[in-house]
């Protein structure tokens, strides 16, 4: 009967261990700091070089892909800098996604820093000037091939990829109070194309 | 004999075996939770599916917080059945982690049984990885603080085009397909639990998924009782824009956390690779290459074709195939040992009438022979009581048998002891037969208790002969270092036979004489 009891009472002990070591207080953020995210993607814009082909070059292209101007690019780079105070947190190059960069680039930086008011300047600016091709180059509607009308519509695919992407330099330059153990976001947002601050859910 | 365990394995086995023989005192070896931590993970994977298909009836993906609150505030119908759910996959963690470790301080890791070890290494991962989905379907502060653990440990795979830890960062709301694809992960990883369940078991032969009921019961009531006594309460639900100081967690499922989160994600996410991959290859470590025990050999001669190895092989190693060349008058088919599924333990020794089967050196006729030399011995005293039991149990029932005044004679398992030792051992005028065998569950070789039980007692095939007294044979369960144990059984023992023997030496009296006898000193 004893040996009973104390079986029981064993069990009894186990299982309250096994409640205790379940609902246990873990440490998740203990410092009194605050995280500063920067947290965005966007479409990065595209630079690209442009020429007019050579009569030669022009016919030695297929049929189907007889162009008299061709363009060849990549997207371009940007600089993302995060300071607080004026004092430099973060200085990164962005490309855009993917091994030929083509995707969209994202930004995702968590930072930590001391909570209380903060002077927060976020610039994310352009690196590789988008080479603007001569106007001549832009479209060439003339010929009578058949394919006489590709070169427009590539050119309004250009202009439309164009405006969907980041603008050349976001700057973002605000005083902020960081509350201890909250996060203050900066993201860009497509619709104002502009970064904003925020530090809550919208 | 058997392979010798390892440095590592007689270390684990030492704490192992203080820890059973706790539990033995405590709840019996019937009872033996210890014993039964493989089948209580099991019976635990059932509450926790049927618990889990309840719960899943009101989890909505596109509110989940909400849904789980309000199942968490009703008492009949949705607190309990979660903290059951929650403390069923703690325990079913914990006995995982027990079975891991019982079969590695038993050497029972390697050759044959890498199979079983491997994926039992699976099986705890995905367990884990399960409860992990789980707490992140809640998506409450440590919902979202596992998530993104998780996330950050992705990220450090060159597969996704942006971070998955961007989901939480407070741009937008957590889109539904992550609460889907979550939870479509914590439904399917189960399925692959069955599968990986399957396999576990595949190599033996009438594996037990189950503990003895009483044991179940007590364990499932007990939970039950739990989290009905200790109803759940929600924390704040996730937020990407407030960080805890600290959070409500599950330490059995978020322990490393306090570790993996000083390391970059990739560095976390590798060690915890690195640790699973080191237990999946655990047998790689503690393989015998010297000392490898050899495969059961039969000799085609004297096998009659009866197919009772086949039936008793725990290990499903033998066959029976046409019997190759002349049969003559022979049996049609013979035993065939498939060496890359027997781990020599001996059992069809135990269970060949005819003595035709066995690792090299311990057939039933090698037995013969080495008991035969056993009672030549000059020192044997005759009209003892002789302990036979398995080398595990040696040192215990050595100790135990000179303190009773019996002797010790070691076999491999219980289960290979072929029935004519103990017949031979009687006849030689021993006062009775001992055979001291592990606990059912806790025999390193499956079945021996079981079988050498049915053939001492219930006429299993290479079963002990009428002729032999079935008062002068006893079959004891006992722990391998439980030496009182061991003692109170032989005691009782020796006490039974000597009052057998004194009852005989009045049945052989001759009256007449005695009488005549005691009238001479009268007169």
């Amino acid at each position: 009967m004893i040996r009973r009891s104390i079986g029981f009472l064993v069990a009894v002990g186990t299982v309250a261990l096994v409640l205790g070591a379940s609902q246990m207080r873990l440490p998740a953020f203990p410092s009194a700091d605050s995280i500063v995210r920067v947290s965005w993607s966007a479409r990065p814009e595209r630079v690209e070089t442009c020429r007019r082909l050579t009569d030669e070059e022009y016919a030695q292209r297929p049929a189907h892909m007889r162009r008299r101007v061709e363009c060849e690019g990549t997207t371009a780079r940007y600089e993302l800098r995060v300071l607080r105070d004026s004092v430099l947190l973060v200085v990164d190059t962005v490309r855009g996604g993917g091994l030929r960069h083509d995707r969209e680039l994202y930004v995702s930086r968590e930072l930590t820093v001391p909570s209380g008011p903060a002077r927060l300047q976020v610039r994310f600016v352009r690196l590789d000037s988008s080479q603007v091709a001569d106007e001549s180059l832009r479209a060439d509607t003339t010929g009578a091939d058949a394919w006489q009308n590709r070169a427009a519509r590539e050119d309004e695919e250009r202009e439309r990829r164009r405006a969907e992407a980041i603008p050349a330099a976001l700057v973002v330059d605000t005083t902020v109070t960081l509350q201890p153990r909250r996060v203050v976001l900066v993201t860009y947002g497509d619709a104002g194309r502009q970064l904003s601050v925020r530090s809550g859910p919208q | 004999m058997a392979a010798p365990q390892r440095s590592l394995e007689r270390f684990a086995w030492r704490g192992l075996a203080a820890a059973d023989r706790l539990f033995n005192r405590l709840y019996g070896w019937r009872s033996n939770p210890l014993y039964q931590s493989g089948t209580i993970a099991v019976a635990l994977l059932g509450v926790l599916i049927v618990t889990g298909l309840w719960l899943l009836l009101f989890y909505r993906l596109g509110t989940p917080y909400e849904s789980v609150a309000r199942l968490t505030a009703s008492p009949i119908t949705g607190n309990w059945v979660r903290g059951l759910h929650r403390y069923a996959s703690d325990a079913a963690l914990i006995a995982v982690v027990v079975h891991l470790f019982r079969m590695l301080a038993q050497g029972r890791s390697w050759g044959p049984r890498a199979l079983a070890w491997v994926t039992g290494v699976g099986l705890f991962a995905l367990l884990f990885v399960c409860g992990w989905t789980g707490y992140v379907m809640v998506w409450d502060e440590f919902g979202i603080v596992l998530a993104r653990e998780g996330a950050r440990m992705m990220d450090s795979l060159p597969i996704f085009s942006e971070p998955v830890v961007r989901a939480f960062s407070g741009e937008r709301p957590v889109a539904t397909a992550f609460f889907f694809v979550n939870m479509f992960a914590h439904v399917a990883l189960p399925l692959g639990l069955a599968v990986g369940l399957w396999l576990h078991v595949s190599r033996v032969s009438r594996a037990t998924l189950l503990p003895p009921r009483r044991l179940m019961w007590g364990v499932i009531g007990l939970l039950t009782v739990a989290a009905v006594a200790w109803p759940l309460r929600m924390g704040p639900e996730a937020s990407a824009f407030t960080l805890p100081e600290s959070v409500s967690a599950d330490m059995f499922y978020s322990f490393w956390m306090p570790f993996s989160r000083r390391l970059p994600g990739g560095v976390a996410f590798a060690s915890a690779v690195a640790i699973f991959a080191i237990l999946a290859l655990v047998p790689a470590f503690t393989r015998r290459i010297a000392n490898r025990p050899v495969a059961s050999k039969v000799d085609e001669d004297l096998c009659g074709g009866c197919v009772q190895c086949t039936l008793d092989c725990p290990y499903g190693a033998i066959q029976m195939i046409p019997r190759p060349g002349e049969r003559g008058s022979k049996s049609a088919e013979v035993a065939r040992v498939n060496p890359a599924l027997c781990v020599s333990c001996g059992i069809c020794a135990g269970s060949c009438a005819p003595m035709a089967i066995g690792p090299a050196g311990r057939t039933g006729r090698d037995q013969l022979a080495r008991v035969k030399e056993f009672l030549r011995s000059p020192e044997l005293h005759r009209g003892g009581v002789v302990v036979v039991g398995c080398d595990r149990s040696a040192l215990a029932l050595t100790v135990a048998a000179a303190s009773e005044d019996a002797v010790f004679y070691p076999v491999d398992c219980a289960g290979s002891l072929h029935t004519s030792v103990i017949e031979l051992i009687v006849r030689a005028g021993m006062r009775g037969v001992l055979v001291a065998a592990c606990p059912p569950r806790d025999c390193w070789n499956r079945e021996g208790p079981k079988w050498v039980n049915e053939r001492i007692y219930n006429d299993r095939e290479a079963e002990l002969q009428a002729r032999v007294e079935r008062r002068r044979v006893r079959l004891a369960h006992v722990d391998s270092r439980d030496i009182a144990g061991a003692r109170k059984a032989i005691a009782a023992f020796a006490a039974e036979t000597a009052a057998l023997d004194a009852a005989r030496a009045e049945e052989s009296l001759e009256v007449d004489a005695t009488c005549v006898t005691a009238a001479g000193v009268a007169e």
